[in-house]
């Protein structure tokens, strides 16, 4: 969460300057994405392992569903380099650590 | 919508959108680039967050409030056709997601309302429920800044130069 904060931070800083996003600032929300699956994968194993949260369908969801963003920002980011997609990717980056948190709400058995 | 202006149109001088890092001037003033953008990256995380949570209600428990649920759904159908709209960008486009964002508007105000007045009659949340707080009023605020952004693209404002 702490990582995925520090996407939305470094998005915001570069819209501020009006700057295209940098080449470490995308590698940096790559980095973000591979926590991010790893974090679903240890989710899935939990629930392989025979953990069941609270709100089984929505914390599967929620797994599956915080995996597609950055890709799908970083794509929709890099489609015109302009001062908004570091803003593109702070929103990405706002979703991911939201999603976070709830996960970790969820995380509770039933 | 007087203007024969298409998609892919003039060269603008909008300060908003500068040069590329690859040294192409930003060409368009549509509904997907600048700010338009943001936009559509948030709409896609709104489409996502709907439509997962319809599935979700609606594979698990769709005895429980059919109603809601199939409100759910529709509004992330609402969204996914907003989003795909302001990135496509183009005449047709636009008009498509104008009717989409002001059913949205329409959605969320009567959503908002019915379920502060009667929330007997919205038993489970859906994501326009107490006009989407649980969402931090963002779906009350989406479709307003999506109509003011159709608004301030709309062809043949830009002083063509």
């Amino acid at each position: 969460m702490a990582l995925s904060g520090g996407m939305v931070i470094w998005g915001l800083l570069t819209t501020a300057v009006n700057q295209p996003p940098y080449k470490a600032q995308l590698l940096y929300a790559a980095g973000v994405e591979i926590v991010t699956v790893v974090q679903s994968i240890v989710g899935f194993v939990g629930i392989a392992r025979g953990f069941r949260p609270e709100e089984f369908g929505t914390t599967i969801g929620y797994l599956i569903g915080i995996l597609v963003l950055i890709p799908a920002a970083w794509f929709w980011a890099n489609v015109e380099r302009t001062r908004y997609s570091g803003l593109v990717l702070a929103v990405a980056g706002l979703a991911v650590s939201v999603m976070t948190l709830r996960l970790m709400q969820l995380w509770v058995p039933a | 919508m007087t203007s024969p202006t298409p998609a892919g149109g003039t060269p603008s001088s909008d300060p908003a959108t500068p040069e590329t890092s690859a040294g192409q001037p930003v060409t368009e003033r549509t509904t997907r680039s600048g700010p338009g953008k943001v936009l559509v990256a948030v709409y896609g995380v709104f489409a996502l967050a709907a439509c997962s949570r319809a599935a979700v209600q609606l594979i698990t428990r769709f005895d429980e409030a059919p109603l809601a649920y199939l409100l759910s759904a529709l509004a992330g159908v609402i969204y996914v056709i907003a989003t795909i709209m302001l990135a496509r960008g183009t005449r047709t486009s636009r008009r498509v997601a104008t009717v989409a964002i002001v059913v949205e508007l329409v959605g969320v105000l009567t959503i908002g309302t019915f379920s502060v007045l009667d929330p007997a009659a919205f038993p489970r949340a859906t994501v326009w429920s107490a006009y989407g707080s649980g969402y931090g009023y963002v779906p009350l605020v989406l479709p307003i800044l999506g109509l003011w952004w159709l608004y301030a693209t709309r062809p043949g404002r830009p002083a063509r130069s």
